[in-house]
């Protein structure tokens, strides 16, 4: 496992850079130490869909973020309900910084299934952490495509536009539309450069040269209908969720659109009576508060649907990768074969 | 003597010459105390004057505060005491109606008027008065006036005489103190005709002039002289002591007069009972008839009420003492014993002894056979009664003595054909004595037996079903069978057809659910071994089943109710299917339409019913058609109430919705046990039928988004092994189905088989069925054509082609079966295969769609939605008639539709195309 994804990145450099802060390459050895160290959380932790985290500690060098430990957050069960979870980072912070390691936050890590992690919860936790700590990113590490044999690794932060709305908690269908804001704005992704000491680099290389053939061949692998079925499978829970919010959006500009006529007729008529009563010389109607006859229907929170739209698309990025990798792979079967 | 004081304006004097009166009564009294008989008697007597002492001591009271008002000069007080004493003479109405208007009543009315009128002359009086009065005088003065005319009459009669009727209020009051109270009535009248001949010419000087004054009120111009002597007279009435001695003299002719009265009385009774007997109304009478029957033994109204315990000791020898028996006698007593039925405090126990008592008198004194039918009638009818609550059950040697009873009655009338009964007889135009005529008897024989069989059923619903009592009792079924069959007989000779209706019903009642184990073997032994569908053809037309068509058929034919109807039809089809005659009971029900209208019949019918639909489900499974079985049983258990809906006892969460009320009712409806379904069976022939379909359908849907359960219970039993943490041997019923199913899911019969049929379901379900081993082969070779269709559907996807042969020998099934089958398989499109005839193989189309094929359609259908919900949202942004929308919608529309059509041809025909083509039409809709 280990020695795959060493293999799937031979030179061994790691570098995060984003947008806003334009952050690059990081330093050598503890970069690898970070993802291993991920990927070890996962391994023993998570298990299915079920998702682990983690804090990220590094620091900013230049336009550059980086990466240089981790540690992950220990797993809730019933038993210590109430456990104090920023008691333990920071306590976790303090003990680090004893030892001379880098002890500044810079974001956090999360595992993933089947590229589903664009949830509401992702979008507050990473907006408490970009609000606080401007530079904060948040590692997706995916397992699953992990163990077919590609490292999946993917830095994320929340896009300037976002944050505003975030902060407004705007999430009307108004709102979202002057912010003019769709599924494609919400996250931005940030390069990632993975970087190793020379010394790891070369004990990489002759590691590879010992490794046999069999070893690469999960590469290879045709069968790709499983994970397939998986990702449609979510992505139809997805549609789903998105066809019904489509229907309570469509219910709620119905009744909104029915109320505004009702309220247009209503101001028609204490025209044409004010009108009357002008003519008769009497003083008009006082003007009475309309807002407070015709209460607007509860707008439904958009946000939800942005994200599902968010989520969908990156399912679908997901199974064209898939696809398009695999159809690769089967031509070339079909040209091995018929070169047989 | 206190009494006495009470009742008001009375003299010293008076009260002496009272005191000397009582001498003189003591005789009188002590003579009447000889004519009663108890203490009782005197008791009941004073219960009688009391209701007029009250009353008449109400009013006397009353008059006397109007008096003490009157003398203040009080109007308001007068006016207010007037209005009550009205509502209290109302309320006495229908004493003063007997007694005639009380003589002291007229007195105050006529002095309230005379009274009234005095001070509304008073002109210089009334000025003093207070605003108050004035206002209370004379609304009294108009109330009074209207009043008055009512009593005009007595009014009149008063002023005439004025003192008598004052003398007479007081001597009212004497006797009642003096104990032995019925002379009073005699007296009063009697004193009072005597009195008013010698004392009206002595004084009426006097009271003309009051007369006058009071006589024409109208004309209010009266001299002052008028209201003295008006008063004078009113002072003067407490002080006229000198009237006593003329009093004395009335009083001890009054007296003899009385004495003698009484006397005449004792001399004839006989001649005096039969005329007093009319003339109720007048309560001395009463009284006087009271005492007398209490001087004889024959049972007055009177006396009876006393309850029946001393009057049941006494009748029989009343008879023995030698009066002459005939029936009239006895019919009498009898309703005399029946009058107490039903009374509180009434020995039940003693009342049928005695019944029982007179039966004997009757058949020792020859009294004729009809006496003897009726007192039966009314010994059944009373033992019916002997439990005061429906719920109560009989107790068994009650029991033994109703078919005793019942049986002998039958008896007679088997052996006397002269004997008519019936309810519509009326009491009165029966006949009971021996004569030429033709006894005629009221009474209903079928009632009673009727009645005797939910007895009967009744004690079976209330005995431990496990106990040995239960089979004791139920040995009494045959007797009851056996009246029943005689009361059809006898029925069928003389009855009408509503009543040989219901007495058929009766006996279909007690022959469906019975299995004609005889025929069964008749059929068996004379058919050999084979056991052929036409055997059971055959079998019938033997024993009971020849019996319930008859009588079914009659009763189609002739009732007019529609219940029997229905009854007697639900009856026979559940004795068709249990004798295994699937297609009569099948085209019975379906002929019926009773499951249209089932849910308007009241519950017993109800309950019926679904014992009917679970026997022919059971029927259905026996004859091999799983589907119907499936179907009948379908109902009754999906519900997971088959044992309340079938009657067989009460579920135990509906406890608390239930009051005690509703279950005691819901008690009532059960099933005795003897007639129960067994409902292990009835859920294991189920859950064997929801197998048999619900796996290969299982197989055959396994992608398909929108599968429907067959039989939802069926699965909860799956998911309910399916969930168990550690899976062991089957142990109970279910246990071994889903067991079963589990095996054949993967197509191997042998285990599904062996789970199926074994020792352990054998003796708990199998054996139950009256032929047992024709059902087993039936049901494994069920269970291997199912595996064989559930293993084409589940593995046909691996396999290129298939041998028929192997198929035959994997389920042991021959060649043109299993060949049928798969043909079967392949018109109704259920496997995508081709059979090759000369290899005798199954060649595999492969058109299935894999998972990952299926989950893409579904996927695609999802996003069709989406995209039609979305472009709804657009329509409404944009309004209806927005142009670009309107053509984008239609578009949409019509990939939608376009969509839809390929989705069904594509299900329909899958063998149509090839892999390629598939993904060819799938890029064609998008």
């Amino acid at each position: 496992m280990i020695f795959q994804l060493v293999i799937v990145f031979p030179e061994g450099k790691c570098v995060i850079a984003t947008g806003g802060l334009t952050i690059s390459s990081i330093s050598t050895s503890k970069v690898t130490q970070v993802v291993l160290k991920i990927i070890k959380h996962y391994q023993e932790e998570g298990q299915g869909s079920e998702v682990v985290q983690g804090v990220l500690l590094g620091l900013v060098v230049d336009d550059r973020l980086e990466i240089t430990n981790c540690f992950p957050f220990p797993q809730h069960t019933e038993d210590d309900a109430d456990f104090d979870e920023v008691q333990y980072q920071m306590e976790m912070m303090r003990s680090l910084r004893h030892v001379n390691i880098d002890h500044l936050h810079v974001g956090w890590y999360q595992s993933t299934y089947y590229g589903s992690f664009v949830s509401r919860a992702l979008l507050d936790s990473q907006f408490s952490y970009q609000h606080a700590i401007e530079e904060s990113v948040v590692l997706i590490y995916d397992p699953i495509k992990t163990a077919q044999g590609s490292l999946s690794l993917k830095a994320y932060r929340l896009t300037p536009k976002l944050m505003e709305i975030c902060k407004e908690k705007d999430f009307t269908p108004e709102g979202l539309k002057k912010a003019n804001i769709g599924f494609e704005q919400m996250f931005e992704e940030v390069p990632i450069v993975i970087k190793n000491s020379h010394l790891i680099n070369v004990l990489m290389w002759e590691l590879e040269d010992k490794s046999t053939v069999a070893d690469k061949h999960e590469l290879l692998n045709l069968s790709s209908s499983n994970h397939l079925e998986k990702s449609l499978q979510l992505l139809m829970d997805r549609v789903d969720d998105m066809s019904q919010d489509i229907v309570k959006y469509n219910t709620y500009s119905r009744n909104l659109s029915k109320q505004q006529q009702q309220k247009h007729q209503y101001l028609q008529r204490r025209q044409q009576e004010n009108a009357q009563r002008q003519s008769r010389g009497e003083p008009p109607l006082p003007e009475e508060d309309i807002s407070k006859l015709f209460k607007p229907p509860q707008p439904p929170p958009r946000m939800d649907t942005l994200l599902i739209a968010g989520q969908i698309n990156n399912y679908c990025q997901n199974v064209k990768e898939f696809t398009s990798q695999n159809l690769g792979k089967l031509f070339m079967a079909e040209a091995l074969q018929g070169h047989n | 003597m206190s009494r006495f004081f009470a009742t008001g304006s009375d003299s010293e004097s008076e009260e002496s010459s009272s005191a000397d009166e009582i001498t003189p009564k003591a005789p009188g009294a002590t003579f009447k105390q000889s004519l009663l008989l108890s203490d009782d008697e005197e008791d009941t007597k004073r219960v009688v004057r009391s209701a007029k002492d009250k009353r008449f001591e109400e009013l006397t009271n009353l008059i006397k505060t109007i008096r003490n008002a009157m003398k203040i000069r009080d109007m308001s007080k007068c006016l207010e005491e007037f209005e009550q004493l009205c509502r209290a003479f109302l309320k006495s109405k229908n004493i003063v109606d007997k007694e005639g208007v009380p003589p002291f009543y007229i007195r105050l009315l006529a002095d309230l008027e005379d009274y009234l009128n005095q001070l509304w002359e008073d002109k210089e009086g009334k000025k003093k008065m207070n605003k108050n009065n004035a206002k209370a005088l004379s609304t009294l003065r108009q109330k009074i006036r209207k009043y008055n005319r009512d009593f005009e009459s007595e009014i009149a009669a008063y002023k005439e005489n004025p003192q008598e009727s004052a003398d007479e209020e007081e001597e009212e009051k004497e006797p009642e103190d003096s104990g032995s109270s019925s002379d009073s009535e005699g007296e009063v009248s009697s004193k009072s005709f005597l009195k008013k001949k010698p004392e009206a010419p002595s004084e009426a000087t006097k009271f003309l002039k009051s007369a006058k004054g009071s006589g024409d009120e109208s004309s209010s111009s009266d001299e002052d002289d008028d209201d003295d002597d008006d008063e004078d007279w009113g002072s003067d009435q407490s002080g006229s002591s000198g009237e006593t001695s003329d009093k004395e003299e009335g009083k001890t002719s009054s007296m003899s007069m009385l004495f003698l009265k009484k006397s005449q009385d004792t001399e004839k009774p006989g001649v005096r009972k039969e005329e007093r007997k009319k003339k109720l109304k007048q309560k001395e009478r009463i009284e006087e008839e009271a005492e007398e029957e209490g001087g004889e033994e024959a049972g007055g109204g009177w006396e009876k009420v006393k309850g029946g315990v001393p009057l049941v000791k006494e009748k029989p020898k009343m008879f023995a003492k030698g009066t002459e028996i005939n029936t009239a006698v006895v019919v009498k007593k009898l309703n005399e014993i029946l009058q107490a039925r039903g009374k509180k405090g009434t020995d039940r126990a003693a009342q049928i002894e005695l019944f029982h008592a007179l039966a004997a008198i009757a058949a020792e004194n020859n009294l004729g056979q009809g006496i003897l039918v009726k007192i039966k009638f009314n010994i059944i009818a009373s033992l019916y009664d002997y439990n005061p609550n429906l719920a109560a059950f009989m107790k068994p040697d009650m029991w033994k003595k109703c078919l005793d009873c019942i049986d002998e009655l039958l008896d007679i009338l088997f052996e006397h054909n002269n004997i008519f009964i019936g309810e519509n007889i009326a009491e009165d135009s029966e006949n009971l004595a021996v004569s030429d005529q033709p006894f005629r008897v009221r009474g209903c024989i079928l009632t009673l037996v009727e009645r005797m069989d939910e007895e009967f059923t009744k004690i079976m619903q209330n005995t431990d079903p496990h106990s040995q009592e239960y089979v004791d009792n139920l040995k009494d079924e045959g007797r009851v069978c056996g009246i029943v069959d005689r009361l059809l007989t006898y029925m069928e000779n003389k009855g009408s057809t509503e009543e040989i209706c219901r007495v058929y019903l009766r006996r279909i009642m007690h022959t469906y659910y019975k299995f004609d184990y005889k025929a069964h073997r008749r059929s068996l032994g004379l058919q050999g071994e084979t056991k052929s569908e036409q055997d059971q053809e055959e079998s019938e037309g033997e024993d009971s089943a020849v019996i319930m068509d008859r009588l079914c058929k009659f009763i189609y034919a002739k009732d007019r109710t529609d219940r029997i109807r229905t009854c007697a039809i639900l009856c026979h089809i559940y004795h068709h299917a249990l004798h295994s005659r699937w297609y009569q009971a099948r085209d019975l029900m379906l002929m019926s339409h009773l499951q249209d209208n089932i849910q308007h019949a009241d519950p017993p019918v109800q309950i019926l019913y679904n014992r009917t639909m679970v026997q022919l489900g059971i029927c259905a499974f026996r004859q091999g058609m799983i589907k119907d079985a499936h179907n009948a049983l379908l109902d009754i258990q999906s519900s997971g109430r088959a044992k309340e809906l079938l009657g067989q006892g009460l579920l135990m969460r509906n406890m608390q919705e239930r009051n005690a009320e509703q279950e005691k009712i819901e008690k009532r409806r059960q099933v005795p046990f003897h007639m129960h379904i067994n409902l292990e069976l009835l859920e294991c022939v189920y859950l064997v039928s929801a197998m048999l379909l619900e796996i290969p359908y299982m197989a055959a849907h396994e992608f398909d988004a929108r599968r429907r359960m067959i039989s939802k219970q069926f699965h909860h039993q799956l998911r309910v092994g399916e969930r168990q943490p550690l899976l062991g041997p089957p142990e109970s019923m279910r246990e071994h189905v889903v067991a079963a199913s589990k095996a054949m899911k993967m197509g191997d019969w042998r285990t599904c088989h062996s789970f199926i049929i074994n020792e352990k379901m054998n003796s708990k379900v199998w054996d139950l069925f009256p032929e047992a081993q024709r059902v087993r082969e039936m049901l494994v070779r069920k269970i291997q054509e199912e595996s064989l269709r559930t293993y084409l559907f589940t593995y046909s996807s691996v396999y290129d082609s298939i041998s028929m042969a192997t198929l035959s020998e994997m389920f042991e099934l021959e060649m043109p079966t299993v060949h049928s089958i798969i043909s079967k398989m392949i018109i109704n499109e259920e496997l995508m295969a081709s059979l090759d005839q000369p290899t005798q193989t199954v060649v595999m189309h492969r058109t299935e769609p894999t998972s990952l094929q299926n989950m893409a359609l579904q996927l695609a259908e999802k996003l069709g939605n989406l995209v039609e919900n979305n472009e709804r949202v657009f329509d409404l942004k944009q309004g209806v008639y927005g142009g670009y929308f309107n053509r984008d919608q239609k578009g949409g529309y019509q990939q939608k539709q376009s969509y839809q059509r390929d989705q069904k041809s594509y299900q329909q025909k899958q063998s149509g195309y090839q892999r390629g083509g598939y993904r060819n039409q799938n890029q064609g809709n998008y």
